[in-house]
């Protein structure tokens, strides 16, 4: 299994019901599409660098999880359809990894040190790129 | 004026040999390869920003000190914290 993440942008506008049912969308998603969600992690509003569709705010979400090839297509598709999406951008992590041994690896990082790095990053140089606005 | 300017900076070059030609550069450290502690990841702006400039463009390694891997490295991980909103492509149009 290949392993992912996603960090895409809310409108930061939205009640907070709304937000939740995007966020659970996504990872539900993931899960759909015979993947393995590792990790949600919300940055909350941020300021955005530069304004994308006339929003200088967003909300960010990071999630990272592993699928199949197919999955980034599927997660893409959805997400430039649905309007509360502002921005997305995926990236390969790394090529073989197991979703159990990352999710262990997660819980005890947590529990030590809360380390949020995972072991498998470093392939970075190999890493592909999809985004959209 | 063709004619003057090579003559000129010849004169120049064979006046300043030898004599102040000595400049101490202080060698710099690429600041990944000294502290391994200190990843790069596009999504943590701290330590990245500190590689752009003012206008937000990318710090050459003559200037920031970085090893060709390291700034190869950072360099995608700028374009990517650009591509998300993290950072700003140039801060001219903004405000």
């Amino acid at each position: 299994m290949r392993y992912y993440e996603t960090l895409y942008i809310i409108n930061p506008d939205l009640p907070d019901d709304d937000y939740r049912v995007v966020v659970t969308k996504f990872s539900d998603l993931v899960g759909k599409n015979k993947g393995v969600v590792t990790k949600v992690d919300e940055w909350g509003t941020k300021s955005l660098a530069y304004a994308v569709k006339k929003f200088n705010r967003g909300s960010y979400v990071l999630l990272q999880y592993c699928g199949e090839p197919g999955i980034t297509a599927e997660l893409k598709r959805e997400m430039s359809l649905d309007d509360r999406v502002i921005k997305y951008q995926t990236i390969k992590l790394s090529d073989n990894a197991d979703p159990e041994a990352l999710k262990t690896d997660e819980d005890e990082g947590k529990a030590e040190t809360g380390e949020k790095e995972v072991p498998a990053k470093e392939t970075s140089a190999e890493d592909e790129v999809e985004n959209g606005v | 004026m063709a004619y003057n300017r090579p003559y000129n900076r010849n004169g120049d070059s064979n006046r300043n040999r030898g004599r102040f030609k000595r400049t101490y550069h202080r060698r710099k450290v690429c600041k990944f390869c000294a502290d391994s502690s200190l990843s790069i990841d596009y999504k943590d702006i701290k330590i990245i920003r500190y590689f752009t400039t003012e206008r937000g463009k990318i710090t050459p390694s003559r200037i920031s000190g970085n090893c060709a891997k390291h700034q190869r490295l950072l360099a995608v991980a700028i374009e990517r914290a650009r591509n998300i909103a993290l950072l700003p492509f140039t801060t001219s149009t903004v405000k």
